[in-house]
């Protein structure tokens, strides 16, 4: 009795310290995901912004892959032929789900996602991170001129340790399919990393015309224009050889 | 697209040749190198899948090296075409009565022009049409039709702008005739058209036209004349530019008066430019300057790049130009500052937030003003080469 005692106790132990080994080898704790800090922020003025993205951890032996999923509204557009170019120079890593125009104002515009694979900082262990170009997209004038605000929402967050094929099971969080990399070849399971302390949006102010102007403006211009058609004329009427 | 700093220290303390590129990126939309044009162009597929190409297919597959054997082909190819255009500009200036020497000096305006060098270390294609352009004036110089027509087709069939020199290039071959012919009148110059150099040339320019249009359309459809041709009839631009019309275009976008404005906007142009081809079509490289300077200070749309086109005849017209060098500099200074006046609102509307939509427009207004008096001095002070002249020399 005492021998089938033993012996189920040992059956019981090996699959235990099987999934033990396999948590430690497939994925950090879920302590671990509580040390993650996200942080979003907008560099530079006018019409061309930057999208700063952190991501601090505490250390992890395995490597694990950081996903920012943007949201971005008709306001603004990304360039995707400088992506690409930023890409080769760069190692900036960021996918649109979309064609974006690159010339459009805002109100013929539709907004896009980006999902923005962050990379190690150089000899900074625990932090991920990506700076992203943004381009304002010119705005419909408005009665007093002054400036339009674009709202971009907070970004989602997922993460997948590097060398893991299924993701630790029982984490309080959701668990995302989202392409694995940027070349968008296969798609992986991401934790979507929740309860991050990020704004819910960050505010970008871009100028715009001044609707109430339009008579003096049109009037001025074609006043101008006709003044020096005019001055043009006489001078080739009076030089010109017919 | 490379940023300005933000620090205004910092932008002025750039060297010369960095003001002009940034100078140059910064009043253009992001344009990357001519080689993000030609992986379309190799796989088959139409160039135009890359969104803002707006140009002919013929551009692309010129700058298929960029794959094969560098990224750089497309700039040097550029750059070649500007050193060439200066070779051009030498023979043109000796076959118009000029010393060698003399000629060297006016060339080197061209070649030694930051302006162009910088336009096409840039990976911009300009310098090919000003090649194009230069090389029908010379043919026409030198009465060789035939070439002087395939020169022209070829160089509306990549950008539309020289068919502004149908007209004057037409009566100029026209009067090619003999002298007691040359009767003056606008009914007489009309009656010229008909002869058989004429038809020759337009048969030819038109069937290179035709032909490179048609086989592009026949590869890539619709958007071949749509995105090389139709958009630049009729862009209209509400971001800003130098353009005096950017800011009314802006306000007026969505306006029912929108298409009215921008035929009463056309009108100053076109009158200009018929009644310049009328005038000076004796003297070519003239005629073409002003159509071309008249063409781009009363565009809807201009950008710092429509300066080539009619710089590029710059160092043809300044030998009969009658101006004193404080003159000629005080012109020129003017120029300068009325670009500086648009850039500086420009420059903080698009890098600090500023709102200067009102400066902006004013300072376009201004240059179109500057460019106006420029002109005028200019006309004011020239002495055209005559058709009577013209057959002396020859």
């Amino acid at each position: 009795m005492l021998l089938l005692h033993f012996a189920l106790s040992v059956f019981r132990l090996t699959p235990c310290e099987a999934s033990q080994k396999d948590e430690v080898i497939c994925g950090p704790a879920s302590a671990w995901f509580e040390s993650v800090d996200m942080s979003v922020d907008v560099a530079k003025r006018g019409f061309h912004r930057e999208l700063l993205y952190e991501v601090h951890h505490d250390p992890t032996p395995q490597a694990i892959k950081a996903l920012v999923i943007q949201r971005l509204p008709s306001g603004v557009y990304m360039d995707q032929y400088q992506l690409a170019s930023l890409r080769e120079d760069t190692g900036l890593q960021v996918l649109l789900d979309s064609a974006v125009s690159l010339e459009d104002p805002a109100h013929m515009s539709s907004g896009f996602s980006a999902l923005v694979y962050l990379s190690p900082a150089d000899g900074l262990p625990g932090l991920l991170q990506a700076v992203v170009p943004v381009h304002g997209r010119y705005h419909r004038p408005s009665s007093s001129g002054g400036w339009e605000r674009v709202y971009i929402e907070g970004p989602r967050l997922l993460l997948r340790p590097e060398s893991c094929e299924t993701l630790p099971s029982g984490l309080p969080h959701r668990v995302v399919e989202a392409p694995c990399t940027v070349q968008n070849q296969s798609v992986c399971s991401w934790l979507e990393i929740q309860g991050l302390q990020v704004p819910d949006s960050v505010t970008l102010e871009l100028p715009v015309g001044d609707f109430s102007l339009t008579g003096p403006v049109c009037a001025g211009t074609i006043l101008a224009t006709l003044l020096c058609f005019a001055l043009l004329f006489r001078t080739i009427w009076t030089h010109g050889i017919f | 697209m490379k940023n300005l700093e933000s620090n205004d220290d910092d932008w002025l303390k750039n060297g010369l040749f960095d003001c002009i590129c940034q100078y140059i990126t910064f009043t253009e939309p992001p344009l990357h190198c001519d080689q993000m044009w030609s992986p379309w162009a190799l796989h088959g597929e139409s160039p135009y899948n890359r969104s803002t190409y707006r140009y002919t297919p013929l551009l692309a597959w010129m700058l298929l090296p960029n794959i094969y054997a560098t990224p750089h082909f497309g700039k040097l190819l550029f750059v070649t075409c500007d050193v060439l255009s200066g070779v051009l500009l030498y023979h043109i200036l000796c076959l118009r009565g000029l010393s060698s020497d003399a000629a060297c000096r006016f060339c080197a305006l061209w070649l030694l022009n930051p302006l162009p060098i910088g336009v096409s270390t840039r990976g911009n294609a300009e310098a090919l049409l000003s090649l194009l352009v230069l090389a029908t004036l010379l043919c026409l110089e030198l009465k060789r039709f035939f070439m002087a027509a395939f020169f022209y087709g070829l160089s509306v069939h990549m950008k539309i702008y020289p068919v502004t020199y149908a007209l004057p290039i037409a009566l100029y071959i026209s009067t090619h005739g003999k002298l007691e012919a040359q009767k003056r009148g606008v009914f007489r110059m009309l009656q010229r058209l008909f002869n058989k150099e004429l038809v020759l040339f337009a048969a030819v320019a038109g069937a290179v036209f035709f032909w490179l249009t048609l086989a592009f359309y026949c590869l890539y459809g619709w958007d071949s004349l749509h995105e090389t041709y139709l958009y630049h009839l009729t862009r209209r631009d509400i971001r800003h530019n130098f353009s005096p019309y950017f800011y009314m275009i802006y306000l007026t976008a969505e306006s029912q008066w929108s298409l009215v404005l921008g035929l009463v906007s056309f009108l100053p142009q076109l009158v200009l430019v018929l009644l310049t081809s009328l005038a000076f079509h004796a003297d070519l490289p003239f005629c073409c300057f002003l159509n071309t300077a008249i063409f781009v200070s009363f565009n809807k749309v201009c950008t710092s790049q429509y300066f080539l086109w009619y710089l590029c005849f710059l160092p043809l017209i300044l030998p009969r130009l009658r101006l004193s060098k404080k003159q000629g500099v005080g012109l020129l200074l003017l120029w300068f500052a009325g670009q500086g006046l648009w850039l500086m609102p420009a420059y903080y509307l698009e890098f600090e937030g500023h709102n200067t939509f009102v400066y902006i427009w004013l300072a376009g207004l201004l240059f179109l003003f500057n460019n106006s008096f420029i002109m005028v001095q200019i006309i004011s002070h020239y002495i055209p080469e005559t058709v009577q002249q013209r057959k002396k020399t020859e």
